[in-house]
């Protein structure tokens, strides 16, 4: 019994390692890279809204704890992150927020941060993390640990080539759905 | 034989029915002791000092560890107080509505929310609402904040939690609150019991250690503060302190004792008439007033510290062959003189309105007679005349202790003149004397202190500082009054003279402004008309506000939120803490935190009828300043009736003024010299005082005796210094003391005896000294 155990083991591993090792391989190139500037387009699907939400604006990305999302249009708002705040800035007011404090935020920001930075940690904190495809394209799925968030959001899923994310799409439990499209702007 | 025996008996019989009846008289630690009867302001006063929500507090930080581990050690030990009866609330940030209390409150959100108006409802207030909904799909966090929107299109859910929310709640770190560098886990925990209550408070402390050993992960330590922390610990620190020294102070004397007297039975006996004054004092005490205060009984024993003397008179002026009995009755005019001066003195004090002070006067002239008729006739039938004192203890005519009979007259003239430069020197500087903050004598160390401050600023607690106290014949009026007075809040908190407050009005509105927010919801129709316009080239998906409309139809008609209907909602200890009835009258608290200028603020409520407004410290200390007073002002005349009595039967203005000049000297002097040593006087330093005066009476009247051969002066002097040399032993210890209190009367006790000692012997003995044939006749 234990050495049916063991050859279990010994069989099992090398597939777990391998599959281990491509996600540490993709977080370590995505954790080299010192920033990122994009512009996004966004198309949120929700269930109250007669037709989709088109949004598009601007990604700035300093590694490896500084994000910033400018919506241009429909509504200019800006969502700046650095460190353990978030700042919410309209044309009519401007909010802080301290992230600690409030764990869903908090987890829907790591979403995005936390895979720019590399930094599997903090995504294992919130998410199981599972990796599909290849280097050439990849897709990061995130599932919700915690069932405060998982009453919201079912899955988040990066996807990207080498060391860049191009697409991160929500689903939500609701079955609402945003897909966010980046194109990095290269300098 | 039979005689004495009887007097043993019938002292045995009234010792166990005192004892009996002081083991039976409760002991309060309360603060009425302070207040005057009859004073309706100052009762109110009290109640908020022994029962405000402020003094229920316990403030409550988790330190060391990793972060993780001071979180969970906080979510496991907040879920079993939670469990726990003992207490009214338990918040360290996890706290969530369930599921069913926030269906209910969702339900009262036309009544309870503060932006309830008709503009609200128009369809321009509607659009600018639902366009901001829209925005907030935009938003990234959009998941998060569209599950309301169908119900809720005005977001009156969210306003109200918004509204409910500390001003000034700490900052969460996984999930619960934490300090801003991440070092401290912070809980806050609202006892049952008053903040005074000690017992209550110990017991509810240590549930919380109890439950804390349980929920403790890795190297967590618990920080504890809060009036009923501090209150405890310096009762358990006096209490320690106290007894360590005391029993140091009694061994010291009795060896003393035994040094002068080489027998341990005499050492022993001694200690009778202080014994059996206590038992006195305090049964006397029960009978008359029902209980006796804590700091009544503190003070009482102090004050009954001239009756270790007693017995020391008696058994220094024993010279056997002299029976014991015959030695008491040559010193017993002048014992009795002195007793009955000294309890003259406390009589004033009976018959004031501040019950602490009548108290301790019973206590003081009902211990200072047991202790003097225990000495006169229970000590002689106990003492056996083989108990002789030894030889040396008999000063000789040829002793070297002789000159110390004959003060010369410079060394007299030397204490009297210094004496009377320090009183004019007192008069004419007329120099801030009394201490009237009671904090300055609190015996927690500067780092508890600290502790508290730190915890208070970052859990956002109130302070017991400032409170407005709001009595009405209803819960109804006592709203109202709080929503208008909430209007003139709003003023110095924009000027920053006020940080923020707390009512009861802001979690539960009045009746009428739940009826007022009614009458702005309008019916379904027009609702419904104003909403299609508002929707007007909105994306918003047809028929998805038919939940909004249901809601506020409903609401329109909807029966008034009363403040039963909160209950098995976080808001109903709230409010319960707030706002409640008592003594047949209602009465709502607005606790008020960062008051920077009371005077300004109190301006604020002029004219507003049932409105208090108390500063906790600077009351506290305004009454304990009228307790000061009157107790002076029955010092006084204490001394005038006690120099009225003594006048009359001294016969001799000469003596009452060798009596009465080395006492007064004394008591200026030590007030004198410890103003030169930077200290302010309190309650304690005046007891002191008291007591001083009681001894040095003692002094003066047995130095000041007239007819006295060179034996018995000496033996007086014999008598007198071991008198005093035991009183400085024990007030001598005290002075060292830590705690500012012990330290306070200490000093007084042991400088004011030492200067009434040297002042009787130099200025009193000057009655006997000079061999002046007028008064040597009786």
């Amino acid at each position: 019994m234990t050495r049916l155990l063991a050859m279990l083991l010994v069989v099992l591993c090398p597939v777990a390692t391998a599959a281990d090792w491509d996600l540490q391989q993709l977080m370590a190139s995505l954790a080299k890279v010192p920033s990122v500037e994009a512009r996004f387009e966004e198309r949120k699907e929700l269930a109250v809204l007669a037709e989709p939400l088109l949004l598009h604006g601007t990604l700035t990305y300093r590694a490896p704890h500084y994000l910033k999302k400018q919506t241009l249009q429909p509504y200019p708002e800006t969502y700046e992150v650095d460190g353990d705040w978030l700042t919410i800035v309209t044309p009519e007011q401007r909010r802080n927020l301290y992230l600690p404090g409030h764990f869903e935020v908090g987890a829907l920001v790591e979403s995005i941060r936390a895979t720019l930075a590399g930094d599997l940690a903090t995504l294992k904190r919130y998410y199981q993390v599972r990796l599909q495809g290849s280097p050439s394209a990849w897709t990061l799925r995130l599932e919700p640990k915690e069932s405060a968030l998982r009453d919201y959001v079912s899955a988040i899923e990066m996807s990207g080539q080498q060391d860049r994310v191009l697409r991160m799409e929500t689903l939500e439990a609701s079955g609402d759905r945003s897909v966010v499209t980046i194109t990095p702007l290269d300098e | 034989m039979s005689k004495s025996r009887a007097v043993v008996l019938t002292w045995l019989a009234l010792l166990a029915l005192a004892s009996g009846l002081a083991l039976t008289t409760p002991v309060s630690t309360d603060l009425t002791l302070f207040i005057p009867a009859h004073d309706a302001r100052s009762a109110l006063l009290l109640e908020q000092l022994r029962s405000g929500p402020a003094t229920r507090l316990i403030l409550i930080g988790l330190e060391g560890g990793t972060e993780r581990q001071r979180a969970a050690s906080s979510q496991i030990l907040a879920e079993r107080l939670r469990a726990n009866g003992h207490f009214l609330q338990i918040a360290n940030g996890s706290e969530i509505l369930d599921a069913a209390a926030q269906r209910r409150l969702d339900d009262y959100r036309y009544l309870l929310s503060p932006d309830i108006t008709p503009e609200r409802f128009t369809a321009s207030g509607l659009r600018s609402a639902l366009q901001q909904r829209l925005r907030e799909l935009a938003s990234p966090l959009s998941p998060l904040v569209k599950r309301l929107l169908p119900a809720d299109p005005t977001g009156e859910f969210l306003a109200m939690l918004q509204l409910w929310q500390s001003d000034r709640q700490p900052a969460k770190r996984q999930g619960v609150w934490f300090s801003p560098d991440g070092q401290r886990a912070l809980l806050l925990v609202e006892t049952r019991a008053s903040g005074f209550d000690l017992a209550a408070q110990s017991q509810a402390l240590a549930v919380i250690r109890q439950h804390f050993a349980d929920a403790r992960q890795g190297l967590v330590t618990l920080r504890l503060s809060g009036a009923g922390v501090l209150g405890t610990l310096s009762q358990s620190v006096i209490r320690s302190e106290t007894q360590w020294l005391s029993a140091l102070a009694s061994f010291l004397v009795m060896a003393l004792l035994w040094l002068v007297y080489r027998s341990p039975r005499i050492v022993l006996l001694s200690a009778l008439p202080l014994l059996s004054a206590i038992a006195a004092g305090v049964a006397s005490v029960g009978l008359l007033f029902g209980s006796l205060y804590g700091i009544t009984l503190a003070f009482g024993v102090t004050l009954l510290g001239v009756a270790v003397d007693y017995p020391i008179h008696c058994f220094s002026h024993w010279r056997p062959p002299q029976a014991l009995e015959q030695t008491l009755q040559d010193i017993w005019p002048t014992l009795r003189m002195g007793v009955l001066t000294t309890a003259l003195g406390y009589l004033a004090m009976i018959t004031t309105d501040f019950p602490g002070l009548a108290q301790l006067g019973v206590f003081a002239i009902s211990g200072l007679l047991a202790a003097a008729a225990v000495t006169r006739w229970v000590l002689p039938v106990l003492v056996p005349p083989s108990v002789a004192p030894p030889h040396w203890a008999v000063i000789q005519a040829d002793s070297p202790w002789l000159p110390l009979l004959h003060p010369p007259r410079f060394v007299a003239l030397t204490l009297g003149m210094t004496g009377l430069t320090l009183a004019v020197m007192l008069l004419l500087s007329a120099p801030p004397l009394w201490e009237d903050d009671l904090a300055a004598l609190s015996p927690i160390p500067s780092p508890l202190v600290k502790l508290d401050r730190d915890l208070r600023t970052e859990l956002g607690a109130p302070e017991a500082g400032h409170v407005i106290v709001i009595t009405a014949v209803n819960a109804e009026t006592a709203l109202q009054i709080s929503e208008s007075l909430a209007g003139r809040l709003a003023e110095p908190v924009a000027h920053g003279i006020l940080q923020g407050f707390d009512m009861a009005a802001r979690y539960l509105p009045s009746q009428r402004t739940q009826r007022e927010r009614q009458m702005a919801l309008p019916a379904r129709a027009q609702l419904a008309a104003q909403l299609q316009e508002a929707l007007q080239g909105l994306p918003f998906k047809p028929g998805l506000f038919e939940p909004f409309l249901d809601a506020v139809t409903q609401a329109r008609t909807a029966s008034l939120v009363r403040p039963e209907d909160l209950t098995g909602t976080p808001l109903a200890l709230r409010v319960s803490s707030l706002l409640f009835a008592q003594a047949g009258e209602w009465r709502a608290l607005i606790p008020l935190s960062g008051v920077q200028d009371s005077v300004a603020l109190a301006r604020t409520f002029d004219g507003l009828a049932g409105v208090h407004y108390f500063d906790l410290k600077a009351e506290t200390n305004r009454l304990i300043g009228a307790f000061r007073d009157e107790a002076l002002l029955r010092m006084a005349w204490g001394g005038a009736l006690l120099s009225l009595v003594l006048g009359l039967s001294l016969r001799s203005p000469r003596r009452l003024l060798l009596v009465l000049l080395p006492v007064a000297l004394a008591i200026i002097s030590d007030v004198a010299v410890l103003w030169l040593l930077g200290k302010r006087l309190s309650l304690f330093h005046l007891v002191s005082l008291l007591l001083v005066i009681g001894l040095s009476i003692d002094y003066s009247l047995f130095f000041s005796r007239p007819e006295q051969d060179l034996q018995r002066r000496a033996q007086t002097l014999f008598a007198l210094l071991v008198c005093s040399g035991s009183t400085l032993v024990v007030f001598g210890m005290l002075a060292f003391s830590t705690l500012p209190v012990l330290q306070a009367i200490g000093q007084t006790v042991a400088i004011g005896i030492l200067l009434g000692f040297l002042m009787a012997w130099a200025l009193a003995q000057q009655m006997a000294t000079p061999p002046d044939p007028a008064s040597e006749r009786h």
